[in-house]
This record gives C-alpha cells, structure tokens and sequence, in this order.
C-alpha cells in the first residue's frame, strides 16, 4: 500500500479532493498543536470580555454568556476534536478488523458466531449502539469516545472479514499456506498487507463519521461536559441563547462541518488513488 | 416466497430475542451499583427504599431469573414504570412512537426525492459543471452534522422569516425537522443514485435502446431509471434505520415529541428501564420495518430468486 501511495505521489496533488482535503486537515493540525498560540486568550477563562459580544477586532468569533473568548474556545476545541476522531476509530478499526480477521481465517463456528453478532449489531445503526453504551457508561467526553469507537466495530468488522474471504481464495495466499506457513505469518505477513488499502480508505471516512457522532452525543449532554471548549458542547450551551447570538452556534458549527468535510475529501481521494476501478 | 418470507421473519425474530438478552445484560454492565445511580438525583432515598427498587427491579435474584422474569413481563406489553413519577414505560413510548414514525417516513421521502434526482440528473450530465456541482454539493452536505442544520433551519424559517413555529409536535411543525434529517441523508442517497445510474447507463441495453432509436426520455425513463432504482429501493431499509437514528438527534433539536427526545431524557436521568424498554421498541420497529421493505424488494425485483 505504502507503495502504491508512493508510486502515485504525483497522480495525489492532480486529485482535487484529496488536495483539498490534505489542505483543510494540515491547517487543523496546525491549529491544534499550536492551539496556544493560536488562540488569543485561555480558552476557559471567563469574562475576558463582555458577554455575548458579536464578532469584533478583538473577539473574531464574538464572546460567549460567560464572556469567554469563542475564538479561542474553538481553537482549542480543535485538539479535542481530533482526539475523539483518531482514538474512536482507533477502537473500532482495531476490534473490528481483530474480529473480521479471525471470522474470515478461523471460519467455523467461530465465524458464524462472530458475523451473526455484527449482523445484529449493524442493524440497530451506531447512534443506537452509541447511545446505550453511553446509558450504561455514564455521560463524559471519554465515555463518549469509547461508545462512538464500540458503535463502529461492526462496520469494520464486515469490511475486513470480506476482504479476508477474498484474499484466502487467491494464489498467492494458497502458495504461502502449501509451504506450511503458520498461523500468525499468514494472517499479519500476508493477509492483513493486502486488505489494508480498503480499511484504510475507510477509516478515514470514518474519522469524519466518528466525529459527527461524538459532537452529536456531546449536543445532547451526553459527551464532552461544561467547560470544555468540545464543539459539540460549546453549540449545545450556545442553544439556549442561538436567538439573540448565532454567532456561539455558527462558528462550533462550522468548525466541525470543515474538518469533517477534510476526512471525507481525503478519504475520497485515497479511494480513487488506491482503487482506479472504482473511479468513475 | 413463503419460504423466503419465514426466513426473513425468523432472523428478525432472532435478532429480537439478542436484543432482549443484551436488554437485560446492559443494567449489569453499569459500572456501580445501577440502584444508587438511578436515584443519584433525588436526596430523599433511604437505604431502605433503594433495597426495594432493587427487590421490585428483581435486581437481587440470579440473572438468568431476571431474564425471564423481564421477558414474561415484556410478552404480556408490561415494560416496568419509570424511575421518577412511576408512569408506565411501554404507554409513554408508544404515544410517542408514532412521532418518531411520521418524522422518520416524511425524512425517508425527502431523502429519496431530492438524493434520487440529484443523483439521476448528475449521471446523466457526467463530467460537466452541473455533475461537479452537485457531488460537491453532496460531499459538503455528509459533513454538515444534522443538529447544527437544523438550528440554521430554525434560525433562518422561524426566527429570521417566521415561517414556521420553532418548535412543537404538529403536522405545520413537521416540515423543518424533515428536512434536516431528509437533507442530511440525501447526500449520500445522491452517490449511491449517480454511481448506480452511471453503471446503467453504460450497459448494453441502454445502447440497444438507443441505437433503435427511442426517444430519449424513453431510454432514460423506462430503461435506465428503473434498473437503477432497484438498487436504491434496496438501500431503503438501511435508510429507514439511519433516519430511525438520525431522528434521535434531530427531535431533540426541534422539541419534536417522539421516542428519541424521550430516550435522551431518560438516559440523562438514567432511567435504566426506560432504557430498556425504548432500545426494545427501536429493535422491533427497525427489524419490522426492514423484513416488510426486504420482502417487497424481493417482490419488486424479478430477477431476485427468493426461494434459493
């Protein structure tokens, strides 16, 4: 995979969306590491200005009811963001591709136990799953990360276990088995390498999923608590007064729309960059 | 078709009975002890009384008891009460349901109506600035999340305009939370629509309706149309279900009075056996509904051999 990427490091900068996305995602990573300098003022401090302020010189993003620095809430809000993003999906492509790997290799009853679960799971949609995890955990930024990283294992788990089927079939994988390769070699040396560019395309994709999930947990005072610059939790507050102050709603808002919008163009960029067949 | 019907419901009938072991299962899993967290709220519980929720929860026999204790309950449609005022869990859920299932059908039809034409007109005018428009249109409308949308949507029709109410659960209320949900899920209906459409358009058949000569609108219409929405009206089961899930959100953003809103309430309150009793209906509604689309599929589409 790494070299095919390599091979294709100019056909990348001629694909508009992964440019694009590539764009968007490097200023927000920029953004987050230097979140204190960026940001003007501590982020949590309150009545730096007056409240409620629209946006202004000195507040670009207006003040919040506590005359917090919006600016800065979200600047900082950016580290969070990414966290929750990398880590959920870190949770759900790890387990998912676990269990889709030992299904499709093992098979058996293991297998059919194994992908009747994730069936079942997959039929309630994550924001269920999501939402029970966070009932039986208790409403917190962690607890939100973990519930939206257990709501997509399923999907990961399918993913994989198709690719593996697909991948025990060929050649290659029957030679490697006929000259008595154990276990382990085969799964990590031959089978995981070669499955890895779809699930790679695919939790890029789903950076952006988790995301929306996690803020929208945290909207619903499920995730991320007062005072953390979360956006999800910053629009949540900015709910109540959005009438008199839409700027406390927009700016959360379109904070996270671009970053989504940055995995999603990525992820559809690498897509087309590592499957030509299904470019259309 | 009998056949394939029986083993379409038994699965679903599968999946039910998982969903009430996990049902069950899940106040178990609570890290602590669920009584106290329950009442966590409310100052004036003795040690006394919490030993009685636990004994009325049937939280103090061996689990598999409970199961079937739960489970008898549940077949005679008794879901328990609620936590704070005692209300019957299954009569408050199923006053909302129908909310939640007006909300979801009106999205689902807004979903297709503006996904499928998106889609359709951006295969058929591929390659141009029209096509380019509208897959850029559909990329940034995945990434915009739908409660944000939604207080756009009120900001703008209720607040700026004063076209609609801002919240409320009436038929003149319905339009703006459909809308958002309908809108966030069409976007990925439009991708789904041109790729499909696009494969279709490229078959043989199509060439031949051409070459003979058929008007266009025909080819396009007749032929080309209807082989791709097979495709579409297969994805409407899994659409249902995101707009099930979609709506969760989105009626807590419009005050929309349907099971989510009240899921949330209960989950902030943690209200375990209201819990409970709303993944249940949300299980049973998400698999009926899926069987009856599933199965109409199957009788739609001709080349589907339901007896294999």
């Amino acid at each position: 995979m790494i070299l095919e990427l390599r091979n294709s490091a100019v056909k990348q900068f001629r694909n508009p969306s992964f440019t694009i996305g590539l764009i968007i995602l490097a200023i927000l990573l920029f953004v987050a590491i230097f979140a204190p300098i960026v940001a003007p003022f501590d982020p949590l401090q309150m009545n730096v200005g007056e409240p409620l302020q629209p946006p202004n010189a000195r507040f670009w993003f207006g003040t919040d009811d506590f005359g917090r620095d919006l600016f800065s809430r979200i600047v900082h809000g950016s580290r969070l963001t990414l966290m929750i993003g990398l880590v959920a999906v870190g949770i759900s492509m790890v387990s998912g591709v676990l269990i889709g790997l030992t299904a499709g290799y093992v098979g058996g009853w293991i297998e059919t136990i194994l992908m009747r679960s994730m069936d079942v799971l997959f039929s309630f949609t994550e924001t269920l799953i999501a939402l029970a995890a966070v009932a039986v955990l208790g409403a917190s930024l962690t607890n939100a990360i973990i519930a939206v990283g257990l709501s997509s294992i399923p999907f990961y788990a399918r993913i994989t276990y198709g690719a593996v089927l697909v991948e025990k079939n060929k050649e290659y994988f029957k030679a490697a088995q006929a000259l008595g390769a154990r276990s382990p070699r085969l799964v990590f040396r031959h089978l995981l390498p070669n499955i890895l560019s779809p699930i790679i395309v695919v939790a890029t994709v789903g950076v952006s999923i988790a995301i929306l999930s996690a803020s929208a947990l945290s909207f619903l005072g499920l995730g991320a608590q007062p005072p953390s610059p979360e956006w999800g939790a910053i629009l949540s507050a900015g709910r109540d007064y959005f009438k008199r102050a839409p700027w406390v709603t927009t700016f959360p808002g379109i904070a996270i729309a671009l970053t989504v919008l940055g995995f999603n163009l990525l992820g559809d960029g690498l897509r087309e960059i590592l499957d030509p067949k299904q470019r259309s | 078709m009998t056949s394939y019907l029986i083993k379409r419901v038994l699965s679903g009938l599968f999946t039910i009975w998982l969903t009430t072991i996990a049902v069950t299962l899940l106040i178990h899993l609570v890290p602590g002890d669920p009584v106290q967290i329950m009442y966590a709220q409310s100052q004036s519980t003795t040690p006394e009384q919490l030993e009685q929720v636990r004994h009325n929860l049937g939280l103090d026999r061996p689990i598999y008891e409970q199961y079937f204790i739960y489970m008898s309950r549940v077949l005679r449609g008794d879901f328990g009460t609620t936590i704070r005022g005692n209300q019957p869990i299954l009569s408050l859920l199923l006053v909302r349901l129908p909310n939640t299932l007006l909300l979801a059908i009106s999205s689902l039809f807004i979903t297709m109506l503006v996904g499928v034409t998106a889609g359709f007109i951006a295969a058929y005018k591929r390659g141009t600035w029209l096509d380019a428009g509208l897959m850029t249109g559909a990329i940034v409308g995945i990434s915009i999340p739908s409660f944000w949308l939604g207080l756009v949507l009120i900001y703008v029709f209720s607040v700026q305009l004063g076209w609609f109410p801002v919240s409320g659960t009436n038929l003149r209320n319905l339009f703006l939370p459909a809308l958002t949900l309908g809108l966030a899920n069409a976007a990925s209906v439009s991708r789904l629509t041109r790729s499909s459409m696009i494969e279709v358009l490229s078959q043989d058949y199509i060439r031949t309706a051409r070459a003979k000569g058929l008007a266009e609108k025909f080819v396009l219409m007749r032929h080309a149309l209807r082989n791709s929405l097979i495709n579409v009206v297969n994805m409407l089961g899994l659409q249902f279900t995101y707009m099930m899930g979609g709506a969760i959100v989105v009626e807590n953003v419009f005050a929309w009075n349907g099971v989510g809103r009240f899921a949330i309430q209960s989950i902030l309150q943690r209200d375990y056996p209201t819990i409970q009793g709303f993944i249940l209906i949300f299980a049973i509604v998400v698999v009926g509904v899926s069987i009856v689309l599933d199965v109409l599929y199957a009788w739609i589409d001709p080349r589907i051999n339901y007896d294999s």
